[in-house]
């Protein structure tokens, strides 16, 4: 451990000051708190979520009390039924008599987690197959830019979609799904930083020191790079959160009465004026979180701007 | 504004300025006490290393602070008025014409998208006296030329009496402009109104910015290191033009440079910054003969001399103070050989020495 | 001079490359796994006698390995088959995309207008008052909107303007459809878009009707871009006001409003007009979700049907067409760049 620090004194001392004088620039802005603190709520939410709520609850359904609402504090107007008993379910119920807000509860979990997993196996995939592209150069780079341009020619969902329905509608299928149109973006940032770090004389330098290409490569280029795939991770987030729900909400969860966000909320689409609730409250769930992480994401490229820096 | 000037009068008076800047890592002590005087007709050069306080008084001056500036104390006089009285609205009536300022690098400074010709419209359009007397001279077939009007104070025509039609406008200010072209020497005026900034070289586009700055007719003439982006073929050329000029125009000219040989070329007299502070300012050929001030001293042995060869260059020891925490006393004490106790409690003020030489120094 | 063409040329040998690119993987993706919709369908009726069935499975390869299969879909296309839908009362594929593409340009005309005139200025003001109230207020506004999960913002605005203005008196939006069923086929069809048609044929009420009924749909999906535009704007705004010609600009004494409108904006819009252009491009491949939602009889619902039902042809067309444009709106957009920018050259 020692030895690893041993003479990157300097090196830790600026990144250490960077990061100060980030977080300064992060605390003048109130909305980057918000959304640092919105964040780590939902995190922290996704963590526990399994322990406020009962998992269990999931599969009991009640259809008696389907498509209800008795939260006293608001009604939707006359379409809606009204509930009686002691219960109060605070979002309405939904298709299955489940309570809402707790079905709601035990989805954060599943989408937070999907959200992680898609955005950071797409930036590996991406970043990794991106630098090489942009540093080897020539044929490699041009075979890689060809393929990511078939991909970005594809309108939004549709490959998805089309993915999702020849391979049947599992988690990991949409998973992979939507990570195929999520995945070039990774490519083009990370080509783009390596080519405008390799012409700088460092590079240069430490190519007369003898250092081999993977060790520059993965040593210098990329750590100098990461900043704005940072960004791009966290922005992300919120992109895929709303990609994959929205895949789910047209019908490609695989059951029907599995708790995720845009799931919920394909239920009520039959129901739009007599059951709002069904489509509100999970699509309002789905807004927050992406606007957390999109707050945080373009605070993070303010603050990451390396012109801002003095 | 006077006809008759008087060659010694004061044009403009800087006295005490301080301004200081807030940043992150502290409070930057930028001016700390500038005191400078222009006087009519002359060409002052204001010179001194990066960081000394150069740009930030021409920032004041023009009133083009940044927002995180502002001034401690200090008075800027122009014509009896103190400019860091102005408001924002009064401060841009005079840019428009009365100061005058040409920039370092002409490329940055021009707009990429627009032609030479409109960033060169534009200025006329503010001047709407000089325009209507434009005007009524090329209604009545006389030939318009822009030299004519630089002298000029007020003009014979009330402008709000002029009635001319936007066409007549445009033509008169097309006129115009072509005519100041080719009082820069450039070269196929109306060719090069109709260029953009990338088509033309960096001389072409100095000069272009040059006659910018003229067309507002100024009283000040600031010009902001404006050889330092060219190379010295080309700055020859400038410093050549600006002397032809000078007799053609009425203003004083304050020359920013941080090279000495540029300052002992064009200007009448210098005055040398360190720190935020004017330290001597004097005649040019004065301040080559018999520099007081320590800094100067050493600046000019620092300057290799073609007649004397020598194995080592002379620097000066230590570097730039840092401005948030800077020396207390005089700025310069820390590096000065002469240092005594007293330059490290109390800055000391400019005071004239000798005739026409002032120092800002306990030696004297 | 050459050397654009030269470029131009080279684009477009690549966009045919996309082209192909797509197709490979959606006909493999259509074709390739087994499926519960037979592609043999797209090209027979169920009347046609066994024999008639042999000829054509031989004339469209369907009895030779998937590879081979590629090569003989090419020579349909180049002859214009490209099969019928089935699902859709057996019309051609052909029929059932360009009869619906005419809806999902008007949409996208609409959606494209508000987003550029919200957003704009939106942008605009944020890089103006930087870091002040009115900045965070567009900041908030153009992150919600990027944030909005698409079907959420329509059914809201279906929910409010639709059922809830008419159980509270007020006159409400449509919610469904481009125009009103009983005005359906009353006016002749010239370029297949409602508003342009209602205007040729000087029927101001099916002109008006087809209007209204755009309002919501194209209000729902410019919310969610014109916050991205507002975002770019203001980014390319404050990135121009740092520049030292901005600077010499106030130095000339110009009033801050010129110096803004001439000076900064031009710079600055660069990058939005190309921004929106490309924007423009992505929502001409329809935008599936809004268009579900608001039952908008465009190319992207339909799609969605395609792909439930397995038109792998369809689908075909479908991403073809869209392709093309998103690559030649990228096209379009970089040629633009050298006349918006007189220092850029070929």
């Amino acid at each position: 451990m020692k030895r690893f620090f041993k003479g990157r004194s300097g090196e830790l001392a600026a990144r250490w000051a960077d990061l100060r004088f980030a977080l300064y620039l992060m605390r003048r802005n109130p909305l980057v708190l918000v959304g640092s603190a919105l964040s780590i709520f939902f995190i922290v939410l996704a963590l526990v979520a399994n322990l406020i709520v009962d998992p269990a609850l999931a599969d009991q359904f009640k259809f008696a009390q389907s498509y209800g609402w008795n939260n006293p504090l608001f009604s939707w107007g006359p379409g809606t039924a009204s509930l009686g008993g002691k219960e109060v379910f605070y979002l309405g119920t939904d298709g299955y008599g489940r309570d809402l807000l707790k079905m709601i509860i035990l989805a954060i979990p599943l989408d937070i987690g999907l959200a992680f997993f898609i955005t950071l196996s797409a930036a590996a995939f991406g970043i990794t197959i991106g630098a090489l592209a942009g540093y080897a150069g020539g044929v490699i780079d041009e075979a890689v830019l060809r393929i990511t341009d078939i991909f970005f020619a594809f309108p939004g969902l549709l490959l998805a979609l089309v993915f999702a329905a020849v391979f049947g509608r599992t988690i990991t299928n949409l998973a992979f799904a939507v990570l195929l149109v999520w995945w070039p973006t990774y490519v083009r940032l990370m080509r783009g930083q390596v080519l405008a770090e390799k012409e700088k004389t460092y590079v240069e330098a430490l190519k007369a020191l003898g250092a081999g290409h993977f060790r520059t490569l993965f040593r210098h280029i990329i750590p100098n790079s990461i900043y704005p795939i940072l960004v791009q991770m966290t922005l992300d987030l919120g992109g895929v959160i709303l990609t994959f729900s929205a895949l789910m909400f047209l019908g490609f969860s695989p059951s029907p009465a599995l708790p995720e966000l845009g799931n919920l909320a394909s239920d009520g689409i039959a129901h739009v004026f007599t059951a709002p609730w069904l489509i509100f409250f999970p699509g309002l769930t789905i807004l927050i979180i992406a606007l957390a992480f999109n707050l945080l994401g373009d605070g993070l490229r303010d603050v990451l701007d390396p012109r801002l820096r003095r | 504004m006077n006809d008759q000037a008087n060659e010694n009068e004061t044009v403009l008076e800087i006295r005490n300025l301080k301004v200081n800047f807030h940043t992150y890592r502290g409070e930057v002590k930028a001016l700390n006490g500038v005191d400078l005087k222009l006087r009519t007709k002359e060409v002052l050069a204001l010179v001194g290393e990066s960081g000394c306080g150069k740009s930030v008084t021409v920032q004041t001056l023009i009133g083009l602070l940044p927002e995180n500036a502002f001034v401690l104390e200090g008075e800027m006089i122009l014509n009896g008025k103190d400019l860091l009285k102005n408001t924002k609205e009064e401060m841009r009536v005079l840019r428009s014409h009365t100061l005058a300022i040409v920039f370092q690098d002409p490329m940055t400074f021009l707009n990429p998208v627009l032609t030479i010709g409109t960033q060169l419209e534009e200025v006329f359009t503010l001047q709407k006296d000089l325009l209507a007397e434009a005007t009524t001279i090329e209604k009545s077939k006389r030939e318009l030329k822009f030299a004519d009007f630089i002298k000029r104070e007020s003009f014979e025509t009330p402008h709000k009496n002029v009635k001319a039609s936007r066409r007549e406008i445009k033509k008169v200010t097309k006129k115009l402009c072509a005519d100041i072209l080719s009082l820069v020497k450039l070269p196929d005026p109306e060719r090069i109104l109709k260029q953009y900034p990338f088509e033309l070289s960096g001389g072409m586009r100095q000069r272009a910015m040059i006659a910018m700055a003229l067309a507002r007719r100024p009283s000040i003439f600031i010009a902001d290191e404006i050889t330092t982006a060219l190379d010295v073929t080309i700055q020859a050329q400038i410093l050549h033009l600006l002397k032809e000029l000078r007799d053609k125009i009425d203003a004083s000219t304050l020359m920013i440079t941080h090279d000495l040989s540029v300052a002992a070329e064009t200007a009448d007299r210098i005055a040398v910054m360190y720190g935020g502070n004017v330290v001597e300012v004097t005649f040019t050929p004065d301040l080559f003969k018999k520099p007081l001030h320590p800094y100067t001293q050493m600046l000019l042995n620092a300057i290799p001399n073609i007649a004397k060869p020598t194995d080592r260059l002379e620097s000066i020891p230590g570097t730039v103070p840092e401005m948030i925490n800077p020396p207390f006393g005089c700025r310069f004490h820390p590096r000065c050989k002469y240092a005594m106790d007293v330059c490290t409690k109390e800055r000391p003020k400019l005071e004239e020495v000798e005739k026409g030489h002032e120092v800002a120094c306990y030696l004297y | 001079m050459v050397k654009f063409y030269q470029y131009i040329i080279r684009r477009l040998i690549l966009m045919i490359f996309v082209l192909f690119g797509v197709s490979l993987i959606v006909f493999y993706l259509g074709r390739g796994f087994p499926s519960a919709f037979d592609p043999l369908a797209q090209y027979i009726t169920p009347k046609m006698p066994p024999a008639v069935r042999e000829q054509i499975i031989k004339e469209h390869g369907f009895d030779q390995p998937l590879a081979v299969q590629y090569f003989f879909w090419i020579r349909d296309v180049f002859n214009g088959n490209w099969g019928f839908s089935n699902w859709a009362n057996g019309l051609p594929v052909t029929e059932v995309f360009f009869s619906r593409f005419p809806y999902t340009v008007e949409l996208s005309i609409a959606a494209v207008i508000l987003t550029f005139v919200i957003g704009l200025p939106l942008g605009i003001i944020s890089a103006l008052r930087n870091n002040k109230l009115p900045d965070h207020i567009s900041r908030i506004i153009a992150l919600t909107g990027y944030s909005t999960p698409a079907y959420w913002f329509g059914y809201l605005l279906q929910l409010v303007f639709f059922y809830y203005f008419a159980l509270w008196g007020l006159p409400s939006l449509p919610s469904r459809g481009a125009i009103s069923d009983a005005l359906i086929g009353t006016v002749p069809a010239v370029t297949g878009i409602p508003v342009l048609d209602g205007l040729i044929a000087g029927n101001l009420n099916y002109a008006g009707d087809a209007f209204v009924h755009l309002i919501l749909p194209a209000f729902s999906l410019a919310f969610i871009s014109l916050g991205y535009l507002a975002r770019i704007v203001r980014a390319s705004m404050l990135e121009v006001l740092r520049q030292d010609y901005i600077t010499m600009a106030r130095s000339k004494g110009l009033k801050e409003r010129v110096v803004i409108y001439r000076h900064a904006l031009k710079n600055a819009l660069i990058p939005a007009a190309t921004l929106t252009g490309l924007f423009f491009a992505g929502l001409l491949g329809g935008a599936l979700i809004t268009e579900f939602v608001f039952s908008w009889p465009g190319v992207g619902r339909v799609s969605l049907l395609a792909v439930y039902q397995g038109d792998s042809n369809f689908l075909l067309l479908y991403s073809l067409t869209t392709a093309a444009i998103i690559v030649l709106a990228n096209l379009i957009v970089d040629v633009l760049y050298v006349f918006l920018d007189p220092r850029i050259k070929y």
